[in-house]
């Protein structure tokens, strides 16, 4: 979270595209979600609060993206809607050699959605990704200062937590999040001409990170709604 | 062509001046991109407590939509002389009238004039909006 803040707040022209998984595995909350209405804190191996909103997640079998670039880069020009049907349809289209046919939801809610629930997943709007009747990415944005942080997570897998949502694994066995991340990276540049920085983190950017490291999990950060 | 008793940030809030002291709110346009005409969309919006010093540009607040959050920044430098709490409880005046009622923030300028700031007028906002809609 920390570096994602650190490349949301470093103002690099280029845009940064990050792949990562989670050791342990961890429950996020959105930003204004209320820690009472959650469920299941107990039973993840850690907790944080995003810096993006909307709902929790239980990042476990999954493979987690990061974007943040100017709020003028072609993928976020205009309405937040706009860029999350842009970065879906490259998802989709990253999906396609997978033999996964993933769609925005549309107008008509899927069999994962549950109004009672906290949980990311179990929430879906139009622009959402779907396949087998359920919502398989999770989205998230901060914008702030003229620039964007999009958060996105794609369920290789699922939990107790999560409950019945759409998997890459029901599909492909074994699936290597490497490989997922390498036809996603592909598909974005092939439809937006993004091009993403390649090197790490600049010493500024790690230093940013370091000093904010411990609180997106701190107890008073993670409790303060 | 948007209100021209008013200036206005390139991250879209809006300040006029009314009397001692000055409204600050966010335009349409900062509105469209959170919920994109839905105004169901916007769930949340957070202000600061009245008594509160702010620098030009500071965060005062932050504002949530079913797929983003977004920070409110301070238009100009001054302290919090009063929020506008019917945000909290109906969003909803944020779509339906962002110039009017939908004001966010009562604030005492820190400066009595606005002049010569980086704030734009209506007319160089409406040029900066022209750039950024796709």
């Amino acid at each position: 979270m920390a570096l994602d803040e650190a490349f949301l707040r470093a103002g690099e022209p280029r845009p940064t595209l990050r792949f990562y998984t989670w050791r342990p595995d961890t429950l996020s909350l959105g930003y204004f979600q209320r820690w009472a209405d959650l469920a299941g804190q107990e039973q993840a191996g850690a907790v944080v609060r995003r810096l993006t909103g909307g709902g929790a997640i239980h990042h476990a079998a999954e493979l987690t993206f990061s974007i943040a670039a100017s709020a003028a880069h072609p993928l976020f020009q205009g309405e937040v809607r706009a860029s999350y049907e842009r970065i879906h349809d490259a998802l989709a289209a990253a999906l396609l050699p997978l033999g996964v046919a993933a769609a925005r939801r549309g107008e008509r809610p899927v069999a994962s959605d549950d109004p009672r629930s906290a949980m990311c997943f179990r929430h879906s709007t139009a622009v959402d990704l779907v396949w087998n009747g359920a919502k398989g990415v999770g989205s998230a944005q901060r914008r702030t200062g003229g620039r964007v942080l999009h958060h996105g997570s794609i369920k290789i897998g699922t939990t107790p937590i999560e409950g019945p949502i759409a998997t890459l694994g029901a599909r492909v066995p074994d699936l290597d999040p490497r490989r997922l991340a390498s036809l996603l990276e592909t598909a974005l540049a092939a439809r937006w001409g993004a091009s993403f920085r390649r090197e790490d983190p600049s010493p500024a950017e790690l230093e940013h990170a370091l000093a904010r490291a411990s609180f997106y999990s701190s107890p008073a950060h993670l409790r303060r709604r | 062509m948007r209100p021209d008793d008013r200036k206005y940030t390139r991250t879209h809030e809006w300040v006029k001046i009314d009397g001692d002291s000055a409204l600050v709110g966010i335009t349409d346009f900062a509105v469209q991109e959170l919920c994109s005409g839905n105004e169901g969309d916007l769930v949340y919006c957070d202000l600061p407590e009245p008594g509160r010093a702010l620098e030009v540009g500071e965060t005062f607040g932050e504002i949530e939509s079913v797929k983003a959050v977004a920070d409110l920044n301070a238009p100009i430098a001054g302290t919090v002389l009063e929020v506008n709490v019917e945000i909290e409880e109906h969003l909803e005046v944020l779509a339906n009238d962002p110039f009017g009622r939908g004001w966010m923030v009562k604030i005492q300028p820190k400066s009595k004039s606005i002049d010569g700031s980086d704030l734009l007028d209506a007319a160089a906002y409406e040029k900066h909006v022209a750039t950024q809609e796709h």
